[in-house]
């Protein structure tokens, strides 16, 4: 299992645009994925636990993957953080 | 109940502009009730299977229309509400609804989705608020293939659809037929339905109660998306008078977008300034791509009402926000301004809320909130010094002024104690929309650090004309000659006094009338965002010379006809 603190870096926060973007390059993996937001847990493979979030521009969270593609599938996510989904504000 | 044969002019809240006349298509959909009954255990199969059947039947249509579709907004859209359908939580709970809770699929699916759209209708996030209409429409229509129960819809070109709210698909499908216009019972700012109508140049009104009158199929229909209203079973003269700008619009759009990227200059080499009205951070993409310089009127009511006790925190990310994206311009916060239409406590309803307790009146009775007000916007400042002003509403008397900057002081004293660090220097304005500040405006420019005409109050005050009051509202007339008087002499004070003035009210985004602001000197105008392609396209095609000729000919003008040919000839000439 891997685990990352990540923030959210869209001034807009993670609405529809961005959750649909990481919600399709997190589908593409295999390992269970969990996001951990203040205690929240939602499958991050899901568009509608990932839009009840309601994640707002600076909200923290944590990536958790499990499975045979865990370290890729965290690398792959935290860098669309990192990136605001491609631009995707 | 009215009938619809006679005219019924309503209002709602305008979203995307432009003029669109035709006959209206109503599309009420009764959702397809589902009951929570128990299936049989032998039936569990035939329910599963139809799940999966209705799901890869909407996925396929959505793919299909997904791939027709050239539109980027359409395709977004599609794609969420496709990833909806794939959703792995959403399948795995209908599913244990229908093997272990003996739900049939249609309760199975009705009761999984309003588990989510609970969730977001009551987020403190605007746009899952917004999203839970998509929630909404997907459970429908899924509901719809499981029950064999799918309506057909049938829009035809020109038509002004009528409805409670548009699912995103049947958006997608709506924006391949060239619709005339849309009007929404209800809608949010940032659903798609909107995005869309805006994307695609459908005049779009949205809040519009319609469904309290009995609108019969076919009625002709008249939409302005420019100032939300909806006039259904118009008569000859209305169509006329709409039908003319219609197509002044349609030209003067096509036009005017080349004007975007363009120097804020007339012919001449004048310069001006172009700012945007905005009250939600929604209209800020519509800001940059407009061309807007900063924001000229910040409302706060919206974000106001929306805080916990007027939550400073929250206020800074508000402003914050705002600050960030409009680069190095200004922005001008009003304060507060509620009251009158916007009464804070329903309770105490007043006789005359437009000349009641509202804007500063209500600001100095209610400390703590214009408190909290001046230490978000004195604490946000820090980051961000030099580009804000604030704006103090409704005032009809110097002393407001005095007591309001006295407030200011105290509140920039306990930051100062708490060393707290912010801008010092945050000129501090007043709207003058009371006609009192006008006659004094000599006097009052001695005490403030600028002036911003707010036309649309202006005017009912001195004119003695409620906007909402149907038997007199062609008296309600911003071109009025005593309120261009009344500008000039507000501007000759600010002159006088060297402080800056600007125009925030609506008048500002009629093109004429800005070119004649422009002509009378004053070059600093704020309006909504969606107007200021073609106010700039005017501006920068005429000279100064030109702008002050029809200057001074308005001044010139004694009846309020006169002004209005005055205007109609020169925008033809052009």
């Amino acid at each position: 299992m891997v685990r990352k603190k990540v923030t959210v870096k869209n001034e807009s926060g993670l609405h529809a645009r961005p959750a649909s973007v990481l919600v399709q390059v997190a589908s593409s993996f295999e390992s269970e994925f969990t996001i951990n937001m203040y205690g929240f847990n939602v499958n991050g493979k899901s568009i509608l636990g990932v839009m009840t979030l309601a994640a707002e521009f600076g909200s923290e969270m944590e990536l958790i993957f499990e499975g045979p593609d865990e370290k890729e599938a965290l690398d792959a996510v935290v860098d669309l953080f990192e990136t605001k989904f491609n631009g995707e504000d | 109940m009215k009938s619809s044969s006679q005219s019924i002019d309503l209002k709602g809240r305008a979203v995307s502009s432009g003029i669109g006349i035709g006959p209206t298509t109503i599309l009420s959909f009764e959702p397809t009730a589902v009951r929570p009954d128990k299936i049989e255990p032998n039936e569990i199969p035939s329910h599963l299977q139809k799940l999966r059947d209705s799901r890869n039947l909407l996925l396929e249509e959505y793919d299909a229309l997904k791939g027709e579709s050239n539109l980027q907004e359409a395709r977004d859209i599609l794609e969420a509400q496709i990833l909806t359908l794939k959703d792995p939580e959403v399948n795995k709970r209908v599913q244990f609804k229908i093997e272990s809770e003996r739900h049939s699929v249609g309760y199975a699916i009705f009761s999984t989705l309003n588990e989510y759209i609970q969730l977001l209708e009551t987020s403190a996030v605007k746009w899952a608020n917004d999203r839970a209409i998509d929630i909404v429409a997907i459970r429908d229509e899924w509901i719809d293939v499981v029950s064999e129960n799918r309506k057909e819809i049938s829009i035809e070109k020109g038509d002004v659809i009528f409805a409670e709210e548009i699912s995103p698909a049947l958006m997608v499908k709506i924006s391949r037929i060239k619709v005339a216009a849309i009007v929404m019972e209800k809608g949010g700012d940032t659903s798609h339905a909107v995005i869309l109508s805006q994307s695609l140049g459908i005049p779009c009104v949205i809040n519009t109660h319609w469904n309290r009158y009995q609108v019969k199929e076919d009625t002709p229909v008249i939409v302005d998306g420019l100032d939300g209203h909806v006039i259904i079973n118009p008569d000859d003269q209305q169509l006329a008078q709409y039908e003319k700008r219609r197509e002044e619009d349609f030209f003067r759009v096509r036009e005017s977008l080349k004007w975007v990227k363009r120097e804020n200059v007339t012919k001449c080499g004048s310069p001006f300034s172009l700012r945007a009205n905005v009250e939600f951070l929604e209209e800020l993409p519509k800001v940059t791509t407009h061309g807007a310089q900063g924001v000229g009127l910040l409302r706060t009511e919206t974000v106001l009402f929306e805080t916990t006790e007027f939550d400073v925190k929250e206020q800074i990310e508000f402003y914050s926000k705002i600050l960030q994206a409009t680069a190095n311009e200004f922005v001008t916060i009003r304060l507060f301004d509620a009251g009158g239409d916007k009464l804070i406590d329903d309770k105490e309803s007043e006789a005359n809320p437009f000349l009641g307790w509202r804007g500063v009146r209500m600001l100095l009775d209610q400390p703590t909130l214009l408190k909290k007000q001046l230490e978000a916007i004195y604490r946000v400042s820090a980051g961000y010094r030099g580009r804000l002003k604030i704006l103090i509403p409704m005032v009809s008397r110097l002393e407001e002024i005095l007591k309001l900057k006295a407030i200011a002081e105290e509140v920039r004293g306990a930051l100062a104690g708490k060393n707290v660090d912010f801008d010092n220097e945050i000129p501090i304005g007043i709207m003058v929309e009371v006609p009192s500040i006008v006659m004094m405006a000599n006097k009052i420019a001695n005490y403030v650090d600028f002036f911003s005409i707010g036309t649309n109050d202006l005017t009912q005050y001195t004119l003695a004309v409620d906007r909402g009051n149907e038997k007199i509202s062609t008296l309600f007339d911003s071109y009025h000659p005593a309120i261009w008087k009344m500008i000039r002499m507000t501007k000759e004070a600010a002159d006088a006094h060297r402080i800056p003035i600007s125009v925030c009210g609506e008048m500002a985004s009629k093109p004429e009338a800005a070119a004649c602001l422009l002509g009378m000197g004053i070059n600093d105008l704020s309006m909504n965002s969606s107007a200021i392609p073609n106010v700039k396209a005017v501006l920068c095609s005429h000279t100064l010379l030109e702008l002050q000729e029809l200057a001074e000919r308005v001044l010139e003008t004694d009846e309020l006809k006169g002004i209005h040919e005055l205007f109609s000839k020169w925008t033809v000439t052009k």
